[in-house]
């Protein structure tokens, strides 16, 4: 399928002031008395694709959901105009815009699983879409059609698989439904709320090129809604940056990317990493001789006894002090068993760890090997103060009394760059980026000598990444820690590491020099992980400063 | 689902026959002996010691139990001890009479429920679905004997319309048959009817704020089939298992519902058989509800698996 | 909007939402209803002089100064057995679902123990599931006789399950959240991470069960003094007034209103408290 598919179109088509299909002005929405998008402009010619990029809380997804007038609960659009072929959907009555919907503005989200109903099967789901606004074709008739649109989107063996439920596809073919779904009548205008922010990056590949394709071959026009700069890019002619529910700034993608003209822009360029930007680990420390940790044919599998499916499957690590190593993989790669059995918090089945030279006891683990987590809401219970959170591994561990617990408390709340006040003060108070630096404390409360971090950025804005990921450089200088660094994004993890190990089906398949495995990769599947990464051209020198 | 029915067979087995086993050392864990009971107060120790050698209450525990199992296989139960008569008569005799009352509530159960749920959330007529609600928590609220109590006091008393209690045969005169089941199975049916109503409702309006909701809106799929096809499937497995457990509290609810209505069902069984302390029919009757209930719990699962792909396949 | 779209963890604000449910019409109805079946029932000695068990020399007295609700087939004070009736209700299932709670919660934590522990736990559970509510009822009544205890018993027993699921679950779900995980790592035992940091995070759902499993303690005992299963005459409680009216229904139909009123007070109020805490849990 992805064969027919070559590189996007960027700037080749300039939009067209003249025809145009969608025209949004002066939007507004208001969820109660809180504005969330306000004066939000900007018009689609047919056949177009627009971008619009945004940090979380900038208005980006709401305003997508606005286009089809698909506000959540409690959502309203309060002014401005929603025009598609000059008729206003703002304006229009609930069954004027049902045969809008589907028909001539289509949608994808972001979660195919959810997306899709789970008990209905993909035949059936197809059906629906044909049948809400197709008259009068015949059952057979629509049969075909989806099986027709199934071909389209690149599900292979398609006419035998309409009987099959969701959960029986992989979560790139879900996406591929989803987007089957959407194009079941041939809609002028497909708007897509973070297509492929759920899907592993060889994956989300496949996705992008394929609303390209839609957008070049059927002349589909594009909305495509991202977090993410590289995706717009692959995706999209023109580019609309969003922040705190307004427009900042828009154009042609090419143009903005390269020369932006407005400061937030600008920072946001800056604070995205690039995979051609060299590794800057060297700078932060000098890895010892020794390895620290060594790990040899580890192996672990899960499931019921009779049929144990294998996560790991033969892995050997080393780790020195002071170094980073990055660890790659996508998901089922099997990074997070990796890190779990690391941390002690399961048992391998096979296979040893040993630490400084001697074998790892749970009990050890538990000091000196420590865990940054992905999500930083959920790793935080929600039950106590950040204080106390801080403060369970020195309890745990039975380390100093209550007054030297919270003066050790408030040394590493400064540490991680909060205010020792915020140990009285319930996690939910805090940002995302915030919450990550408490979890980080937490991690640094007994001394370890070990980080592991598990996708530790990959749940923040790029901005607050970049912060992030400056605090555990400086970590790792003052105290001189190694740090297993785990992550999906190359471009990450290039920047931090010393190391690049990447994962495959359980083993390790390539580890080198962070640079050299992004320049001059050695195994297959890192070249395609590599050629997967959405690629950003370069901005113009100086117009970053 | 034959790989769903054989995960499922195992433990269903388990529970029955830890169930049975528990029902029949209920008989040796009461004070006092059966056969004393059985042979009555005056009875002179020789008379009780053949009867206790007849009854084989002098062999091991376990081959008791083992004995009393293969009795209820056989279908001969024995006699009773107070009420008088075969324990198998008396079961059959008010089986046919019990079985009708709970197949007529469970019905009714449906009836009652499933529409009420679809209206209320159809976001049309909204006074009428929050009435709806309101008469719901009201049936939630009511115990089944003051209900029934209630229904005999309009129904009956103050308007004359049914009876106030007793039976006629199904077959014989289906027409008087249907007018004394009528306020039973009602009085049976509306507390279960409430439960599955509200079950349903929540099930279809958390059905209804998921992402495939919304999918299928943006697809312009109208929202009256988004009701009925989109998300009754969804919401239907749960409450089928909701269902299932009514049928259990209609079982019980039974009990309590017959000494109303003067039914001359198992629930009067067994309500004398424990006023009156006759072990062998209260024992056989806790057995067959028990293995009735986890029959059903089975077929339940089963449906359970049947609507939702996501177990069928598994 | 990015993946971390909707920072809710689960499990915060919960109380708070709990306390909001309670401050709808629901909750306050509920507790109105709750709360003045209750204040009655606990003034009783204060609110009528008359002993409730004493047979006056009128039976089926219509309502006079004396007597403010009439008196019963035996000539006893209808107002002060109703009033006590009250009393007993609240002493029993105060006491049964407060105990059934506490069981079903450590059987569960039992079955966080182990794959084993959990495995019959789940049975154990399944076992008593199978006898269908006023079964179970019977099935005990059986063996020990009518009786206060018994009640209490078999109140208890019957919450069990549903407790004890209810939390296993809530167990099960806030295991797997990383902050569990992120505990463990940090040093603390299995009991620590289970008694410290998994269970407070779990035992939100069991407050709605609780006020569902006060409304079903009412339910039992009444249908068990109903069949003359429950507490022994002449102790007074809701369901024996209710079932010592029904004789009387067409000829007397006053000697029900009163129980029945408080009766279906009562329950409807549990009922709507658990409907207030369970939509303040959701929303």
């Amino acid at each position: 399928m992805t064969e027919l598919i070559d590189r996007p179109p960027l700037a080749d088509r300039p939009p067209s002031p003249t025809a145009e299909l969608l025209r949004v002005r002066e939007l507004g929405v208001a969820f109660g008395e809180r504005t969330v998008v306000r004066g939000v402009d900007f018009a689609l010619a047919p056949g177009e694709s627009l971008g619009i990029v945004g940090e979380s809380g900038s208005g980006k997804s709401t305003t997508a959901l606005a286009l089809l007038r698909m506000l959540p609960a409690g959502g309203r659009i309060t002014g401005g105009a929603v025009e598609l072929d000059g008729q206003d959907l703002a304006g229009l009555p609930e069954e004027a815009l049902r045969a809008v919907r589907g028909r001539r503005i289509a949608m994808i989200f972001q979660d195919p699983m959810s997306s899709l109903n789970p008990v209905l099967s993909v035949g059936r789901q197809l059906d629906e879409a044909l049948r809400a606004h197709g008259g009068h074709r015949a059952k057979a008739e629509r049969a075909s059609r989806a099986v027709e649109l199934l071909e389209l989107v690149g599900v292979p063996k398609a006419a035998s698989r309409l009987g099959d439920f969701p959960h029986q596809f992989s979560g790139g073919q879900r996406q591929r439904i989803m987007i089957a779904l959407a194009l079941a009548h041939d809609a002028q205008v497909l708007v897509a709320d973070e297509p492929t922010t759920a899907l592993d990056p060889t994956v989300q590949r496949q996705i992008l090129r394929l609303l390209a394709r839609i957008n070049r071959e059927r002349g589909t026009a594009l909305v495509v809604i991202s977090h993410d700069l590289g995706v717009i890019a692959e995706t999209c002619s023109r580019l609309l940056v969003m922040r705190d529910g307004e427009v900042v700034e828009q154009g042609a993608t090419a143009r903005l990317l390269t020369v932006p003209q407005h400061a937030y822009t600008r920072s946001l360029l800056a604070a995205v990493p690039r995979l051609d930007a060299p590794s800057r680990a060297a700078g932060n420390s000098t890895p010892g001789a020794e390895p620290l940790l060594v790990v040899r044919g580890l192996a672990k599998a899960y499931g019921p006894r009779r049929r144990r499916s294998p996560a790991l499957e033969s892995v050997d690590l080393d780790l020195h002090p002071g170094e980073t190593l990055g660890l790659v993989g996508e998901s089922g790669s099997g990074k997070s068993t990796l890190a779990r059995a690391l941390v002690g918090a399961h048992a391998p089945d096979a296979g040893s760890i040993s630490f400084a030279g001697r074998p790892l006891d749970g009990r050890r683990a538990r000091r000196e090997i420590q865990m940054v987590f992905q999500d930083p809401y959920a790793s935080l219970n929600p039950r106590l103060t950040v204080g106390r959170i801080i403060a369970e591994p020195l309890i745990a561990h039975k380390v100093g009394d209550r007054a030297q617990r919270q003066a050790r408390v408030a040394e590493l709340l400064e540490q991680v760059g909060l205010e020792a006040s915020a140990a009285a003060r319930s996690p939910r108070e805090f940002s995302g980026g915030q919450r990550q630096r408490i979890g980080i404390a937490r991690a640094l409360a007994p001394r370890p000598s070990v980080l592991v971090c598990d996708e530790p950025v990959s749940a923040l804005d790029v901005s607050i990444q970049a912060q992030v990921i400056d605090l555990l450089a400086r970590l790792q200088r003052e105290l001189g820690l190694a740090v297993l660094f785990i992550a999906h994004d190359l471009a990450v993890v290039r920047q931090v590491s010393h190391r690049i190990a990447v994962l495959h089906r359980g083993r390790i398949v390539e580890s080198g020099p962070a640079d050299r495995v992004v320049t001059a990769p050695e195994h297959p599947y890192t070249a395609e992980l590599l050629a997967a990464v959405p690629s950003l051209p370069t901005p113009t020198s100086g117009s970053l400063t | 689902m034959r790989t769903f029915l054989f995960k499922r067979l195992p433990s269903a087995l388990a529970v029955l026959v830890a169930a049975s086993f528990t029902v029949f050392l209920m008989l040796r864990l009461i004070p006092g002996d059966p056969a004393t009971t059985l042979a009555g107060p005056d009875a002179s120790p020789a008379t009780i010691a053949a009867i206790r050698e007849r009854l084989g209450l002098d062999a091991p525990l376990l081959s008791q139990y083992v004995h009393w199992l293969g009795q209820v296989l056989a279908g001969d139960l024995g006699p009773s001890y107070a009420i008088g008569g075969q324990v198998s008569e008396l079961i059959g005799d008010g089986l046919a009479a019990t079985v009708q009352l709970t197949v007529a509530s469970l019905l009714l159960v449906v009836v009652l429920a499933v529409p009420t749920a679809l209206y209320a959330v159809s976001g049309r007529r909204r006074a009428l679905a929050g009435a709806l609600r309101a008469l719901t928590t009201g049936a939630l609220a009511v115990p089944p004997f003051v209900t029934g109590v209630v229904l005999v006091l309009v129904f009956a008393v103050g308007l004359g319309l049914l009876p106030a209690g007793g039976h006629a045969s199904l077959f014989d005169a289906p027409d008087l048959a249907v007018q004394y089941l009528a306020l039973p199975a009602l009085c049976l049916a509306l507390p279960s009817a409430a439960i599955l109503a509200r079950y349903l409702q929540d099930g279809l309006e958390r059905a209804l704020g998921e992402d495939y909701v919304r999918t299928a809106t943006a697809l312009g799929v109208p929202r009256r089939r988004i009701l009925w096809r989109h998300a009754l499937p969804n919401a239907l497995p749960s409450a089928v298992t909701v269902l299932g457990l009514q049928i259990g509290q209609l079982i019980a609810g039974a009990v309590v519902v017959e000494r109303i209505f003067a039914w001359p069902g198992l629930g009067q069984l067994i309500e004398q058989g424990v006023s009156r302390r006759d072990y062998p029919v209260v024992q056989d009757l806790l057995l067959l509800v028990v293995a009735g209930y986890v029959a059903v719990q089975l077929l339940t699962d089963l449906l359970y698996s049947w609507l939702d792909p996501r177990v069928r396949w598994e | 909007m990015t993946t971390i779209s909707f920072p809710l963890a689960a499990g915060s604000r919960s109380r708070n939402r709990y306390v909001a449910g309670l401050r709808t019409w629901r909750g306050v109805t509920g507790l109105v209803l709750v709360g003045t079946v209750a204040l009655a029932g606990l003034l009783a000695p204060w609110l009528t002089d008359a002993d409730p068990d004493a047979q006056g020399p009128q039976a089926l007295a219509a309502p006079s100064g004396d007597h403010p609700l009439g008196t019963d087939d035996i000539g006893r004070d209808l107002l002060s057995r109703v009033l006590h009736g009250i009393l007993t209700d609240l002493s029993i299932i105060l006491t049964a679902v407060p105990a059934g709670a506490l069981i079903g919660a450590a059987l569960a934590l039992l079955a966080g123990t182990s794959r084993a522990a959990d495995l019959v736990v789940q049975r154990l559970f399944d076992l008593v599931l199978s006898f269908p509510g006023l079964i179970l009822g019977l099935a005990v009544t059986a063996i020990l006789g009518p009786g206060r205890w018994p009640v209490v018993i078999i109140i208890a027993l019957a919450e069990v399950p549903y407790f004890g699921r209810q939390l296993r679950a809530g167990v099960l779900v806030q295991r797997e959240r990383e902050y569990a995980l992120a505990a463990r790592v940090g040093g603390a035992g299995r009991a620590r991470v289970l008694l410290r940091h998994v269970l407070p995070n779990a035992v939100d759902p069991l407050i709605v069960q609780g006020a569902v499993a006060l409304s079903v303690g009412v339910f039992i005992e009444g249908a068990l003094s109903f069949l003359g299963l429950g507490v022994r005459p002449p102790e007074p409680t809701l369901g024996s007034l209710i079932s010592g009216s029904v004789a009387y229904l067409d000829t007397d139909p006053v000697l029900a209103a009163a129980p029945l009123a408080v009766t279906t007070a009562l329950v409807l109020g549990f009922t709507l408290l658990a409907e207030a805490l369970n939509r303040g849990a959701r929303s």
